[in-house]
């Protein structure tokens, strides 16, 4: 009686212990690399939120990195809507040289001459806070400052343009970026824009915009991009908010951005400030920067 | 004793039986050099990040994370990754394989030249591979070393036509573990 009664209980116990051997076996079977672990994720700053140091007119997040040198040959043609005779503009060229240098892994500063206005520029970078990949630090907080001098007089005959501290004026930014994926970077750009000399008493000096830029990847090396600056405070009845569409081709030591926007002007001051065309009028610009960098 | 008892006791004694029967050797702190050497330009990288796995029957896996590459230059580790080995998307090198000729009388304490056979994996694309390794088993751990080259295109890595003379075709790999018993 006793006996047949455990008998079953023994086979059931066989049973388990020849899973258990058997579910053994299965998981030695599986790839060895599985047993490793599972890889670690290594924290890092977020690399590459855009391509280049600027989206299209206004700077990004991305400075050159430290000893190396960021050289920009930029070209924006004459307005598209001039028609055949200047040849949709292409006659009319106006450029800009920069120069910047990378101090530290954060932080830079360049030097720059533009043809409009023979404006010559001075602007300090710095990356203050980095966008972290394991979601530590959300976003990336970068400020830049830009001095600009006008080479011109900066009003015909005027006695007061003559003085140099009345040639000048300073921009101010602070670029907040996210990388969300792979393809997609979003920046939002305050700028504080003060001039010295105003052409007419009631005009303000202190100028505020409010950006936004970002860039789409379409393909390993190329990106579209956009950037729109809206008109806040301080600005002429004139002025009107810029918006730039351009791409961005990667081709190993060298970023092309091309684009067409509705600003002339390829600094600070000019592009927030100074943009009276409409895209609606077509009064648009065709342009290009050319990016290399060099290692020291 | 019970019955429930005694199918415990059993199986235990054969886990412990079958673990004890593979005997395993790992490091979570390998480390990988890797060196690209052009006329024009030299690029080189660091990592000592890399895991190994030995089992006692000469099977062997590794592992390592190519954000953990660390270059001279900030602006090479940021092109490194994001224009040429997509690391977050791709961001582990593996191989999987086994030590050819491999011997329990190894253990010797001298160097042995043996053949790691197995998988290569760099960059989502996969390659089977020979790859001849030095093996020493010193201190009751084992010690791996090996030199070989990965060809870019072999892993479909692109290199625009205008940086070939920077980034040399043929990448020289250097890999030192030493595995502890688990």
């Amino acid at each position: 009686m006793k006996t047949r009664r455990i008998q079953p209980i023994e086979m059931r116990s066989l049973w388990l212990v020849l899973l258990i051997v058997a579910l053994g076996t299965a998981s030695h079977a599986q790839s060895l690399l599985d047993d490793l672990g599972p890889a670690e994720a290594i924290p890092h700053p977020v690399f590459a939120t855009f391509k280049d140091t600027r989206i299209i007119n206004v700077q990004s997040n991305e400075t050159p990195g430290k000893n190396v040198m960021h050289f920009v040959i930029a070209h924006r043609f004459g307005q598209i809507n001039e028609g055949a005779y200047s040849l949709w503009g292409l006659d009319n060229a106006s450029m800009r040289m920069a120069l910047d240098y990378g101090l530290t892994d954060r932080l830079c500063a360049g030097v720059a001459r533009s043809t409009l206005q023979k404006t010559f520029e001075g602007s300090v970078k710095w990356k203050a806070l980095q966008q972290q990949s394991d979601g530590s630090i959300p976003i990336g907080v970068t400020f830049y400052a830009v001095g600009m001098a006008r080479g011109d007089s900066v009003f015909a005959n005027s006695e007061e343009s003559r003085i140099f501290s009345n040639r000048l004026s300073y921009t101010y930014q602070a670029i907040m970026s996210r990388k969300f994926s792979d393809k997609l970077s979003l920046a939002v750009i305050p700028s504080f824009t003060h001039r010295n000399l105003v052409e007419f008493i009631n005009n303000s000096h202190d100028q505020w915009t409010l950006g936004t830029g970002g860039r789409y990847k379409i393909a390993q090396r190329l990106s579209l991009n956009a950037e729109y600056h809206f008109l806040l405070k301080g600005l002429p009845e004139a002025a009107r908010n810029s918006l730039s569409l351009g791409v961005d081709i990667e081709t190993g030591g060298h970023v092309f951005q091309l684009h067409i926007t509705n600003s002339r002007g390829m600094f600070e001051r000019a592009f927030l400030t100074e943009t009276t065309g409409r895209w609606s009028e077509g009064a648009l610009f065709f342009g290009f920067n050319l990016s290399r960098v060099f290692d020291f | 004793m019970n019955q429930m008892m005694k199918t415990t006791l059993l199986s235990l004694a054969l886990m412990a039986c079958y673990s004890c029967s593979a005997q395993r050797f790992m490091t979570r702190n390998g480390n990988v050099n890797f060196f690209s050497e052009t006329p024009i330009e030299n690029i080189e990288a660091t990592n000592d990040m890399a895991s190994g796995l030995l089992t006692d029957e000469g099977r062997f896996a590794f592992r390592v994370p190519i954000l953990g590459f660390r270059f001279e230059k900030a602006l090479m580790e940021e092109h490194f990754n994001e224009n040429y080995m997509e690391s977050t998307r791709y961001p582990n090198g593996t191989f999987e394989g086994s030590i050819d000729g491999w011997k329990e009388s190894m253990k010797d304490g001298q160097w042995h030249e043996v053949i790691a056979q197995g998988v290569l994996e760099i960059h989502g694309v996969k390659n089977a591979r020979e790859i001849p390794s030095k093996i020493k088993w010193s201190d009751s751990a084992w010690k791996i070393q090996t030199t070989f080259t990965v060809a870019t295109a072999d892993h479909e890595i692109p290199v625009p036509k205008m940086v070939r003379n920077k980034i040399a075709e043929s990448i020289d790999v250097s890999v030192e573990l030493t595995l502890t018993a688990q």
